[in-house]
């Protein structure tokens, strides 16, 4: 009996009680929600084009942090930095097309897969043996971004929201702003669309995959270094991130693999759910919540709607 | 008689008026690569220009009859006032009548010269050129598939215009002083009668028959130059005439063109016409669309439909016609108009619809009241080629399901003891062209116009049409048999494509049945009942006994009225193949020819009555491309139960 | 003149040709020696029975295999292998036996991706929807809209591709390679899986299209029916080899075919 009621009545009392927490815990909820959408997107944007799933999305967001700041602590301007670092995710992109995808064009997708897999150790290799193994402060001071945070008195208390927080979710939008443009009005976005259904059918018209595959790796790149940047300045940028990044996995299967929106809407609900989680019910089993509660929601998804919230509808046709 | 339709009193004339006080304002839309494209006034006053130079080059003169042929189309619009301006004398025929249907027309009016819409209709005239030896010029608009014709006879219609353009700066006035030379007695247009009877009619048609009737009816709804119109019926039809051609120049108006049959429905969405004309079949083919979306529609939304269509059944028609509804119920039928009837409105493109009519055949009324009670001015009207269309036309708040209506301005009715219906109108055809008899027939000394119409005027001076006079038969027990009344109640389910019903001079009412294929294939799939085609699917047991159910019902209806209690229908057969215009089995504007299929079908008809179980067919069908095959089968033979008369139960 | 003595006029020297090709799999011999040619304007049928290799043929003329032996000449150029890339920009362009359409994209979309080649503009005034952006944006529209209107299409416009039935999906198919302006363009079984009446709507745009925009055409079918009716000449493969070439009379009385088609055993 006290077990049901500490699930299901003393966490909505709480709620109700210090309506301000549960802003907090929510606005929180939300900001991780908007990082796990961003590498969720990357995802999407590769397995979409190529269907290819890039076991080294998390990590490609690891190398473009660790390259950014690697850059920097060698005496490169902070703005010139990054502009560096998405010349070297376009090189990455160029080399993965020509090293990994082409030769394996037409290959059944385990291999890529785990194409990709080696991929991630190359670039982990490659992070430690230019710029070292230890962990690095972001620099956001010096690309202009934001710190300290704003104190809002609201539903008797306060909620504290950290400006680097506002400037994410305010860059995270921009971005996928940008990307539906893209996708939506332009020739490149539609030949990716096209890429995406038809591989026949997209070379038949004179559709190169060669530089689609450039242009979606190179687009998974840039967003990668966005939510780097954006990672690494909330904690270190270290190899330990990419653990993080592995939450991508279950705002996929919540979103669909193949949506933008549904990787968007997954990212904060995962965001929201592990907070939530976390903060009313985590006591319950001693805390830690937040490690697994993304996968239960995902396993979840997988019982009932394995197509995820926006994907394709799955009909196995006789 | 006639009234005065003062000093324009040709086509031509009101063209050239329209381009000088509204010359800016739309007169033709025709959506065209994917484009609303607009023709103004002007812009259609010097294409009329252009091609009437271009026709008095190729030696259309005055008096002669030209062919046009083809869809809506601006192009062919523009023909038919450039004609008109040279005294000659259009002549529409239907686009989807086979070539040698167009023989006798071309034949019968001379015709020299013929502008037709493509490649289809050219193949078509080619084929009976050998039979028209007077047709000596074809203007096609659409080249596609015409590149490599040789023939001397046809030219594009852009080369026309460029003959025209020419004669036109050799002689600027020309133009205004042919049209000057026009008067209001000349013949306007000629349509041919789609011909129950054997041999086509050609029905002769003045300027100011058409112009006056077309005022008329435009007065008495108001309409405007801003109205907006849809144009999708065969332009060789008569009323498509007047709402597309007689009534825009008499009104200044504009119509739309809709890019082809397919697209029409979201076309029509896109326009949002104002004024809008459908024949029954039209609007029951909508209505069947929706019910079947709905049925297909999740559980809340068709609990959601049916209730608020309950809603409008009560009070619908009332609110239209502006009668006392209860403040609750008018509320509800509001939250309806927001939930169900504007976007049904919307679906259907009527949410701008200010008057729209029905007419050709007599409609179901619970189809008729299904548009009106969703807020769709809906009204029935009466009206014939050789009549100019408006005879009748049910004024806004006096509208009943079984009536046309009272007479419109200028029109006389009168009876004979058979109870034909007799008109006299300025609107009526001056003659049927080369057939005084005909025209002796059908239009006595005093200027009647005998209409083989039964009909009579109720208490309110509505006209209440039966059948047609030939039609209404007796069995043989002396009860009153009206074959169409039986056909239409039966179509009105969604299930019944066609209809025919047998009875005249015999025992007892027997009928053919077409099932819909749309809908029964629909309904078969939903009970998973696999089914190779039409043939196969009326053979089913299932589809039957469907069927049957939908008989017993309209039994039980006749049942309760006196008049026609006893002509119930005791047995019927699904035919084996759809009724077909091709065939002859319907007219082209889709009446049955029950005469026709009488005959045809003479073996079925003495199987009903026989009272066998189930008879063997073969026939010949003609497919689309004009090859034959022939289809054998066994139709199996239902009865259907009948009712006591309602006076006899209650007696009971 | 006749219609065929205007079309005869109209066929001119050859514009693709294949030299001993040979196309192998493993082992498995796909080609064997293939050696034909295609004239200007005129409509080209490759015909034989189900895996005598005329898909494979079809797929070494735009690129998709690379054969073994043997070159392609198109244009004056030689090719030891075709690229899809180089096909498609020197204008040849093609349909699927099994339909690939864009699925997920409606009809207007499907047939806006085959004007790919045709735009120039860049990214950057597309994704701002600046003017030089809108202008191309309309002419390609119009462009497109020119082929729907061919093809009687316009119903469709805005639907899904995935929705439509299996005969209008083959029509979208060839109004996307319309799209290219191809100058080449191969039909991979254009009649198959089709009705009758859908079949001869499709013959009729195949000679429409072979006459109004006088595109070079090669299609495959295995059924000799429909094909011997709108071909100007016909090879004949069977078992990867060619076995006959010509105008339909000679190809219909040659006994090998006949006993192709009978089968015949080897």
């Amino acid at each position: 009996m006290h077990l049901l009621y500490s699930i299901f009545v003393d966490p909505f009392m709480q709620m109700g009680h210090a309506p301000d927490l549960l802003v907090q815990t929510l606005w929180d909820g939300l900001v991780s929600g908007v990082l796990y959408a961003l590498i969720a997107l990357g995802f999407v944007l590769i397995f979409k084009a190529s269907g290819v799933f890039n076991f080294a999305q998390g990590i490609m967001v690891v190398f473009a942090a660790l390259t950014l700041v690697g850059l920097n602590e060698h005496g490169v301007p902070a703005y010139v930095a990054l502009a560096l670092t998405v010349v070297v995710m376009l090189v990455l992109a160029v080399a993965v097309e020509r090293a990994i995808l082409r030769p394996l064009v037409n290959q059944p997708e385990i291999i890529l897969f785990m194409a990709t897999f080696g991929l991630t150790y190359v670039l982990i290799g490659l992070g430690e043996l230019i710029f070292g193994g230890d962990p690095k402060v972001m620099i956001s001071g010096e690309l202009g971004l934001p710190s300290g945070s704003y104190r809002i008195n609201m539903l008797g208390g306060y909620v504290q929201l950290q400006k680097i927080d506002i400037a994410a979710a305010i860059i995270a939008s921009l971005m996928v702003a940008g990307l539906g443009i893209v996708f939506n009005r332009t020739r490149i976005g539609r030949a990716l669309r096209a890429v995406a259904d038809s591989h026949r059918a997209a070379l038949s018209v004179g559709i190169s995959l060669e530089q689609i595959w450039v242009v979606v790796w190179f687009a998974a790149g840039v967003v990668a270094l966005a939510t780097g940047i954006m990672w690494g300045a909330r904690s270190n940028v270290s190899f330990a991130l990419e653990i993080i990044a592995l939450k991508a996995l279950p705002v996929l299967i919540l979103g669909g693999f193949t949506s933008i929106p549904g990787a968007i809407v997954g990212g904060l609900i995962i965001g929201v759910g592990e907070k939530m989680g976390e903060f009313y019910w985590g006591p319950l089993v001693g805390g830690g919540i937040e490690s697994w509660f993304a996968y239960v929601i995902a396993l979840v998804f997988l019982l009932f709607r394995p197509q995820g919230l926006f994907g394709e509808r799955i009909i196995e046709r006789l | 008689m006639a009234a005065d339709i003062g000093a324009l009193d040709t086509f031509p004339k009101l063209l050239l008026h329209h381009a000088k006080v509204r010359g800016a304002r739309p007169a033709i839309r025709e959506k065209d690569r994917g484009i609303w494209q607009t023709w103004t006034w002007t812009q259609l006053a010097d294409e009329v220009r252009v091609l009437a130079c271009g026709f008095a080059d190729q030696g259309l003169k005055r008096g002669d009859h030209m062919a046009l042929v083809g869809d809506n189309r601006p192009r062919i619009y523009a023909a038919m006032c450039a004609a008109q301006c040279l005294g000659a004398v259009p002549v529409p025929l239907y686009q989807d009548a086979v070539a040698a249907e167009m023989a006798f027309p071309i034949q019968n009016a001379e015709i020299a010269l013929a502008v037709v819409e493509d490649q289809e209709q050219v193949d078509k005239l080619l084929e009976i050129l050998p039979q028209c030896p007077t047709l000596k010029h074809i203007y096609y608009d659409n080249p596609r598939g015409l590149r490599h014709y040789a023939q001397p006879q046809l030219a594009s219609y852009d080369r026309l215009r460029e003959i025209g353009s020419e004669a036109a700066k050799r002689d600027p006035g020309f133009l205004e002083r042919e049209i000057e030379k026009g008067a209001g007695d000349d013949p306007a247009a000629m349509f041919f009668t789609s011909g129950t009877t054997a041999t086509p009619k050609g029905v002769v048609l003045t300027h100011h028959a058409l112009i006056d009737r077309a005022r008329a009816a435009a007065e008495m709804e108001g309409l405007t130059d801003r109205d907006v119109v849809i144009a999708y019926l065969p332009p060789a039809w008569i009323g498509q005439n007047i709402f597309s051609y007689a009534q825009p120049f008499a009104t200044g108006y504009c119509i739309c063109c809709p890019e082809s049959a397919e697209t029409l429905m979201t076309d029509m969405r896109e326009i949002g016409p104002s004024y809008y004309f459908a024949p029954p079949r039209v609007l029951e083919a909508l209505l069947t669309q929706v019910s079947i979306r709905m049925e297909d529609a999740g559980r809340f939304k068709r609990a959601l439909y049916r209730h608020f269509m309950d809603v409008a059944r009560r009070v619908g028609g009332a609110i239209l016609d502006r009668k006392p509804v209860g403040m609750a119920q008018r509320l509800h039928y509001a939250l309806g108009d927001l939930l169900v009837y504007g976007p049904l409105r919307n679906v259907l493109g009527m949410s701008r619809v200010r008057v729209a009519y029905t007419a050709g055949e007599a409609i179901g009324p619970d189809l008729f009241r299904f548009y009106r009670s969703i807020g769709i001015n809906l009204k029935q009207l009466y009206g014939s080629t050789e009549t100019s269309v408006f005879v009748c036309v049910q004024p806004n708040g006096q509208v009943k399901a079984d009536t046309v209506g009272p007479a419109v301005r200028g029109v006389e009715l009168k009876f004979t003891p058979q109870r034909e219906l007799l008109i006299r109108s300025p609107g009526l055809f001056r003659e049927y062209y080369k057939n005084p008899q005909a025209t002796e027939q059908a239009k006595d000394a005093e200027g009647w116009f005998h209409t083989g119409d039964a009909g009579y005027l109720d208490a309110d001076g509505h006209l209440k049409i039966i059948d047609r006079v030939k039609d209404v038969g007796r069995l043989d027990d002396r009860t009153l048999f009206a074959p169409k009344y039986l056909e239409n109640k039966l179509k009105f389910f969604p299930y019944i494509k066609e209809a025919v019903a047998f009875g005249h001079a015999r025992d007892r009412v027997c009928a053919f049945i077409n099932i819909d294929m749309e809908a029964v294939g629909n309904w078969a799939e939903k009970r998973k009942l696999a089914y190779t085609g039409y043939v196969d699917l009326a053979s089913r047991k299932e589809v039957r006994d469907l069927i049957t159910q939908c008989v017993e019902q309209v039994n039980a209806d006749l049942a309760a009225d006196p008049e026609l209690a006893g002509s119930q229908i005791h047995r019927f057969l699904l035919l084996h193949k759809e009724l077909d215009a091709d065939d002859g089995e319907l007219t082209r504007t889709r009446k049955v020819r029950r005469g026709y299929i009488a005959e045809r079908y003479a073996s079925l008809v003495e199987a009903l009555y026989a009272g066998k179980e189930s008879v063997h067919v073969e026939a010949q069908v003609r497919y689309e491309d004009g090859r034959t095959g022939q289809i054998s089968a066994d139709l199996s033979i239902c009865d259907a139960r009948s009712f006591p008369p309602a006076a006899a139960r209650e007696a009971a | 003149m006749t219609e065929t003595e205007a079309r005869a006029q109209r066929i001119g020297a050859p514009v693709l040709a294949v030299e001993e090709v040979s196309l192998t799999f493993g082992g498995v011999r796909a080609l064997t020696e293939v050696s034909f040619d295609v004239r200007e304007h005129e409509v080209r049928a490759i015909i034989g029975p189900n895996g005598a290799g005329k898909s494979s043929m079809l797929n070494v003329l735009n690129g998709f295999y690379q054969p073994q032996h043997g070159i392609i000449r198109f244009r004056g150029r030689e090719f030891r292998g075709m690229k899809p890339h180089v096909a498609a920009t020197m204008g040849i362009g093609r349909t699927f036996q099994n339909i690939a359409l864009f699925r997920g994209m409606t009809v207007l979309d499907n047939i806006m991706v085959g004007r790919n080649l045709k735009m120039r503009g860049n990214l950057l005034q597309e994704a701002f929807w600046l003017p030089a952006a809108r202008r191309e944006e309309i002419e390609h529209r119009r462009a497109v809209e020119e082929i729907i209107d061919f093809l009687e299409i316009q119903h469709i416009r805005r639907t899904p591709v995935g929705q439509l039935p299996y005969g209008l999906q083959k029509r979208v198919e060839l109004a996307r390679a319309l799209a290219m302006e191809p100058s080449v363009l191969l039909l991979d079984e254009p009649m198959a899986g089709m009705n009758l009446e859908e079949k001869q709507d499709m013959c009729r745009f195949v000679l429409d299209v072979n006459d109004h925009y006088g595109t070079t055409i090669v299609l495959i079918e295995h059924d000799m029916g429909v094909v011997m009716d709108i071909s100007d000449r016909v090879v004949v493969l069977d078992y990867g080899s060619k076995i006959a070439d010509g105008t339909p009379d000679q190809v219909r009385s040659d006994q090998a075919v006949i006993d192709a088609y009978l089968g015949v055993a080897h």
